[in-house]
């Protein structure tokens, strides 16, 4: 058999192995193996496993998966969450849809400490959605503005896709995280004006909310002094901002971890249960996350031996697309794929194909990375699978598919929006990035 | 009786992988304060850290692997009646169990070759196939609960029960 039988054989078995709900990486690991034995020997590709196996779980670097994601578990489960809707909520809670506002602002705010857009949908799935229910919203905007609200997990830093993203390609994931920063709140201002132009379109759709005094409002400030003051000190020092220590992602990830759970055994939010929780949550994420990692790396050796990704970056650019139109077939791929695995998964079986072609055509790896994650979130909340939407319904027992689909749609033709400006803008994610 | 010890022994994996990343955060947080604040810089903090997270990782997928939240491809699952998604967990939980029982066997070869290479740590000059070792365990650990899991899934799938800890949804 030709390598490229051997190449075509093997996706087909990834697909059917991963439709039969084998776990990703042990997918990618087992084919990825399989193809490596036949082109190359037995011997050579038993070694394979061990070795990638260990120095994947050994690499220092790779740390900053499990320290931001347990980061992200100590912040959710010492409800921080509820402190930043009720401060933004002061804020706009009066406006048309002002819950919606709140929602989004409080969305951002925690994704910039938490890290995880899955998570992010499901707490607020619990903080915001009883309020705005509470208040007459519909059902279909309140688990729609969630779901949208909860991808900004996934852009504003600390990013875990964004992170696995950067260890996959090898680029600096300080730079991507920093990158991030302007999509992000790009993100959620369009969010904003989305709600406000539903609540002008449709006034009888959206209610407003009792007033505030500005005392009242900035009362509700001081409660968010520890995500603000998390969020500061860990990015800040991974910018290398200069009244603090410079850090690098790892140890971001680590000081932010222990900072979360002292702020949260400080102010009695965190007890014992608590604490184990956010330990085994983060430790089981983490574990699912390296097993995709291990996977892909020894399926990257398989893709080497075959010439998968010279063989896939020769097809595209001899389609006589030019750049951009095998850029926007690639993001079409993405949309599709969206339909059936998860950001991560996505994540990692694709870049290592995609990236060459990407670089061949001269686009800027850290730009590339922002618009790859903008895309594959979108895959988040857009029909019939929608990881959001799934977790969102699984906390909203009484709301069906339909409906939160329904929410969601408005959200969707934002980021569509969203994405268009930031291909046609790269300076938008690359302006930060350039002054570190 | 024989079920509780077995459970007993579940948590204790899985809280043994979540001590793991305790102690790698409370590493890194110890490591930059000192460096930062004292000037100090802790003896093989950065292989301590690297070898640790080893650990962590692999104690961890046995955790991973037992409860099924893997990350996986749900969409034929999702919409098939139970019988079938019982099926297919199993086929799914068995694949699992053949590719961690060959990935259990080759570490085992890099624990060794780390053993009589005496491969030690930058500062200290320790031995680093012990760190290997435990983290070998981890994934000794990973095929038994796989095991567990199978057999469960097969023969008792009402044992298949949600762990101590709840998670917070």
């Amino acid at each position: 058999m030709s390598t490229d039988v051997v190449a075509i054989l093997g996706f087909v078995a990834l697909f059917a192995l991963m439709l039969l709900r084998v776990p990703v990486g042990m997918a990618m690991g087992l084919v990825g193996v399989s193809g490596f034995s036949y082109l190359v020997g037995g011997g050579p590709a038993l070694k394979l496993v061990g070795q990638t196996s260990m120095r994947t779980v050994t690499d220092y670097t790779f740390g900053v998966i499990p320290m931001f994601l347990l980061m992200g578990t100590f912040v959710s489960n010492s409800g921080m969450s509820r402190d930043l809707f009720k401060a933004a909520n002061a804020f706009v809670g009066h406006l048309r849809g002002g819950l919606g506002f709140a929602t989004v602002v409080a969305c951002g705010g925690f994704a910039a400490i938490c890290g995880s857009s899955v998570a992010t949908a499901a707490t607020f799935s619990a903080v915001a959605y009883p309020e705005m229910r509470r208040f007459g919203y519909p059902q279909s905007f309140a688990t729609g503005v969630i779901a949208a609200g909860g991808t900004l997990g996934a852009m504003l830093p600390p990013s875990t896709v964004l992170a696995v993203y950067g260890i996959i390609t090898e680029q600096d994931i300080g730079k991507l995280f920093i990158a991030g920063i302007v999509p992000g709140l790009i993100a959620m201002l369009m969010y904003l004006i989305t709600i406000a132009i539903i609540g002008y379109v449709r006034p009888n759709f959206l209610p407003t909310g009792p007033s505030t005094t500005w005392r009242q409002r900035f009362a509700g400030l001081k409660d968010i002094w520890a995500p603000m003051l998390l969020f500061v000190f860990v990015i800040g020092g991974l910018y290398g901002l200069p009244f603090l220590p410079r850090f690098t992602p790892t140890e971001a990830g680590g000081v932010g971890a222990t900072g979360a759970f002292l702020i949260g055994v400080l102010t009695g939010r965190l007890d014992k249960d608590k604490i184990l929780a956010s330990l085994l949550q983060a430790t089981r994420t983490a574990a699912a996350v390296f097993t995709v990692l291990i996977g892909a790396l020894i399926f990257g050796y398989f893709l080497t031996v075959t010439q998968t990704p010279q063989k896939v970056t020769e097809f595209l650019t001899g389609l006589g697309l030019g750049s951009y139109g095998v850029l926007a077939l690639i993001m079409l791929m993405y949309l599709v794929l969206g339909c059936l695995m998860d950001a991560m998964a996505m994540i990692i079986l694709t870049v290592p194909i995609i990236f060459p072609v990407v670089i061949h055509l001269g686009f800027d790896p850290i730009w590339f990375g922002v618009i790859i994650v903008m895309t594959v979130e979108l895959g988040l909340i857009h029909p019939p699978v929608g990881m959001n939407v799934f977790v969102i319904k699984s906390v909203v027992k009484d709301v069906s598919f339909t409906t939160i689909f329904k929410g969601v749609l408005p959200f969707i033709a934002t980021d569509l929006i969203r994405l268009v400006i930031l291909i046609a803008f790269p300076i938008l994610a690359l302006w930060l990035p350039s002054k570190m | 009786m024989k079920r509780i010890y077995m459970d007993r022994f579940i948590d204790t994996i899985e809280w043994i992988a979540a001590g793991f990343v305790g102690i790698v955060a409370a590493n890194i947080f110890l490591a930059v304060v000192l460096r930062n604040v004292f000037n100090y810089s802790i003896p093989d903090s950065f292989d301590f850290g690297r070898l640790l997270l080893g650990i962590l990782i692999f104690w961890g997928i046995a955790a991973t692997s037992y409860r099924g939240t893997h990350i996986t491809v749900d969409l034929i699952w999702a919409n098939v009646g139970p019988k079938y998604q019982r099926w297919i967990d199993v086929f799914a939980t068995l694949v699992l169990l053949f590719v961690v029982t060959v990935q259990t066997y080759t570490l085992f070869d890099k624990v060794r070759g780390t053993y009589y290479d005496n491969v030690l740590t930058f500062d200290l000059r320790w031995p680093t196939w012990p760190f290997f070792a435990v983290a070998w365990a981890g994934d000794v650990s990973a095929v038994l609960l796989i095991a567990v899991r199978t057999y469960r899934l097969i023969f008792q799938p009402e044992l298949m029960q949600e762990p101590k800890i709840k998670i917070p949804e």
